[in-house]
C-alpha cells in the first residue's frame, strides 16, 4: 500500500469521525440543556430520573455504553435491526455527553447571582423571558472554557467507535497497521486528532473572543 | 394613594419578620424608612415589589387590590396574569445595582420597555436617552456595566426602572454600595426626582437625606413600625426611647 493510499482511505475514516462529532454535538448540546431544566423541575420524580441518568451515565464507561446501545435490543428484546450500527453509536455517543453537559449547564445556571433574577422579575419579564434574554446569555460565556473541554474530549473519544467496528480513522488505522505491519497509521492518525482539536481550540477561542466585550 | 400596605405579616420559617404593618405613599410623596439592618426594611420592600409574598394583610395599588387575607387568614393574590400590570406600577432599585452586564447602558434602558412593555424601539430610546440625560451620563449610551463607577451604575439602574414609567420607585439602600464619594452623586438624582414630584419610597442609612428630602419618615424596629411622622419631628423630636436611641447612633 503508497502513502497516499494510507493517507486517502484514511482521510475518509476522518469524514466519519467528523460525522460522529458533529452530529454528537448536534445532538448532545441541546439535550444536555433539556436535561439541566428537567434537573431544577418541581416534580421529584422527574427530579429522580435525571439524577439517576447522570450518575449512569458519567459512573460507566463510554465504551460498555456504546456496546449496550448496540447489543441491547438483541439481547434484551432479541431484535436485529439492520443497520443499527451508525445510529446506535451516535445514540451513545449523545446521550453521554449530554449528561456532561447538563452538568457544566447547571453549574453555570446556579452560578448567576439572584440578583439578576430578582431585576427581572421586577422590571416584568415573563420566566422564559428572563432565562433566554438575561440568564442563558451570561451563562455560556461563563459555561465556555468547560464546553470546550468536553469538546476536545469528544473529537479523542470518537475513536472509542471501533468498539463497534466503525471504520473511522481510528479503526482503520489499526487494520491498515496490522495489514501492513505499519507504525505510519499511527502517526498519521494522531496527526489527524491533532489538527482536529487544534481547530476546534482556534474556533472555540474565537467564540469566546466574541463574547469578551463585557464582564 | 399610589400604594396601601396593611397589617402585613411576613414570616421566614419561624422568624417573624414584619408584624403587622402598616403605611402608605400618596402621589408625589417621598417616604424614608429608616431603623437598623434586621429590621424588616428591605422585606418590606421587596414585599411591596412582589419579590416576596406576604402572609397575612392588604395590598393596594391605586385603589385596586392586588393581595389581601381570605377568610383562614391566609394571604391571597390576584391571578398571575393581572400581576403584570401591578408590577408595572412599581420599579424598584437594588443595593446592589443588579445591572444586566451583558447589555450596554442604552439596552439596559430599553429592553424592558421593548420586549416586556412592547413599547415602539425608537420611543423606548428616545425616553432612555432623555433619562440618562437628567442622570448625567448620556455620553455612557453604549458603555457596558463594567465600564462605569459604582455611581454612575446605581444611576443607570435608577434610570432602567424609571424607563418602564412606573407610578412609584422603591430604593433598597441605594447608596450603601457606595463609597462617600459616589453616594453624593446618586443621592442628588433622587432629590432631584423628588423636586419633580416623583413618588419614592427610600430605605436609607443617610440620615441627613432622608431628613431633607422625605415628607415623611418611618422608623422601623424588630418588624413594627416604631415611629412614623414629619422628618423634623422624628428626626429632632422623637418620641420613643428606640428611635432616641438609635438616632443617637448617628450624631456620635
Amino acid at each position: 500500500m503508497t502513502f497516499s493510499t494510507m493517507l486517502s482511505t484514511m482521510a475518509a475514516g476522518m469524514l466519519r469521525t467528523g460525522g460522529i462529532f458533529v452530529l454528537t454535538l448536534l445532538g448532545s448540546l441541546p439535550l444536555g440543556m433539556i436535561i439541566a431544566l428537567l434537573r431544577k423541575s418541581k416534580n421529584p420524580i422527574v427530579r429522580g430520573i435525571i439524577h439517576v441518568y447522570i450518575s449512569v451515565l458519567r459512573g460507566t464507561p463510554l465504551m460498555l455504553q456504546l456496546l449496550v446501545w448496540y447489543f441491547g435490543p438483541y439481547y434484551l428484546f432479541g431484535w436485529s435491526i439492520r443497520g443499527w450500527r451508525f445510529p446506535s453509536l451516535i445514540l451513545g455517543f449523545i446521550l453521554n455527553y449530554a449528561a456532561y453537559f447538563a452538568e457544566i449547564y447547571r453549574g453555570g445556571i446556579e452560578s448567576m447571582p439572584v440578583g439578576q433574577y430578582e431585576a427581572a422579575e421586577v422590571l416584568g419579564y415573563t420566566k422564559a423571558q428572563t432565562f433566554l434574554r438575561i440568564i442563558l446569555p451570561q451563562v455560556i460565556k461563563r459555561i465556555m472554557p468547560s464546553v470546550t473541554n468536553e469538546v476536545i474530549t469528544l473529537v479523542k473519544d470518537t475513536s472509542l467507535a471501533f468498539t463497534l467496528a466503525y471504520q473511522e480513522v481510528f479503526s482503520l488505522a489499526k487494520q491498515i497497521s496490522a495489514s501492513q505491519t505499519s507504525f505510519m497509521p499511527f502517526v498519521i492518525a494522531g496527526v489527524f486528532y491533532f489538527v482536529a482539536n487544534y481547530g476546534v481550540q482556534f474556533l472555540m477561542e474565537r467564540i469566546e473572543k466574541t463574547m469578551d466585550y463585557y464582564r | 394613594m399610589i400604594i396601601e400596605m396593611k397589617n402585613i405579616r411576613k414570616q421566614f420559617g419561624a422568624l417573624e419578620v414584619l408584624k403587622d404593618i402598616s403605611f402608605g405613599v400618596d402621589s408625589g410623596e417621598v417616604v424614608s424608612i429608616i431603623g437598623p439592618s434586621g429590621s424588616g426594611k428591605s422585606t418590606l420592600l421587596r414585599c411591596a415589589t412582589f419579590l416576596e409574598t406576604i402572609d397575612g394583610g392588604e395590598i393596594t395599588y391605586i385603589g385596586e387590590t392586588v393581595a389581601h387575607t381570605d377568610g383562614s387568614g391566609k394571604a391571597v393574590y390576584v391571578p398571575h396574569k393581572e400581576m403584570r400590570k401591578f408590577r408595572s406600577y412599581c420599579g424598584l432599585v437594588f443595593q446592589q445595582f443588579n445591572l444586566f452586564p451583558h447589555y450596554s447602558v442604552l439596552k439596559n434602558l430599553t429592553d424592558a420597555p421593548v420586549e416586556v412593555q412592547h413599547r415602539s424601539r425608537e420611543e423606548a430610546e428616545a425616553t432612555a436617552m432623555e433619562l440618562l440625560r437628567k442622570m448625567g451620563i448620556a455620553d455612557k449610551a453604549s458603555a457596558y456595566p463594567y465600564q462605569l463607577s459604582g455611581g454612575q451604575q446605581q444611576r443607570v439602574a435608577i434610570a432602567r426602572a424609571l424607563a418602564m414609567k412606573p407610578e412609584i420607585l422603591f430604593f433598597d439602600e441605594p447608596t450603601s454600595a457606595l463609597d462617600p464619594e459616589l453616594t453624593g452623586e446618586v443621592l442628588k438624582v433622587i432629590r432631584q426626582l423628588a423636586e419633580e414630584k416623583m413618588t419614592m419610597v427610600v430605605v436609607t442609612h443617610e440620615m441627613s437625606f432622608a431628613k431633607a428630602v422625605s415628607n415623611r419618615v418611618i422608623f422601623m424596629d424588630g418588624g413594627v413600625i416604631v415611629e412614623h411622622g414629619d422628618p423634623s419631628a422624628v428626626f429632632d423630636d422623637p418620641k420613643e426611647e428606640r428611635t432616641k436611641q438609635f438616632l443617637r447612633v448617628f450624631e456620635r
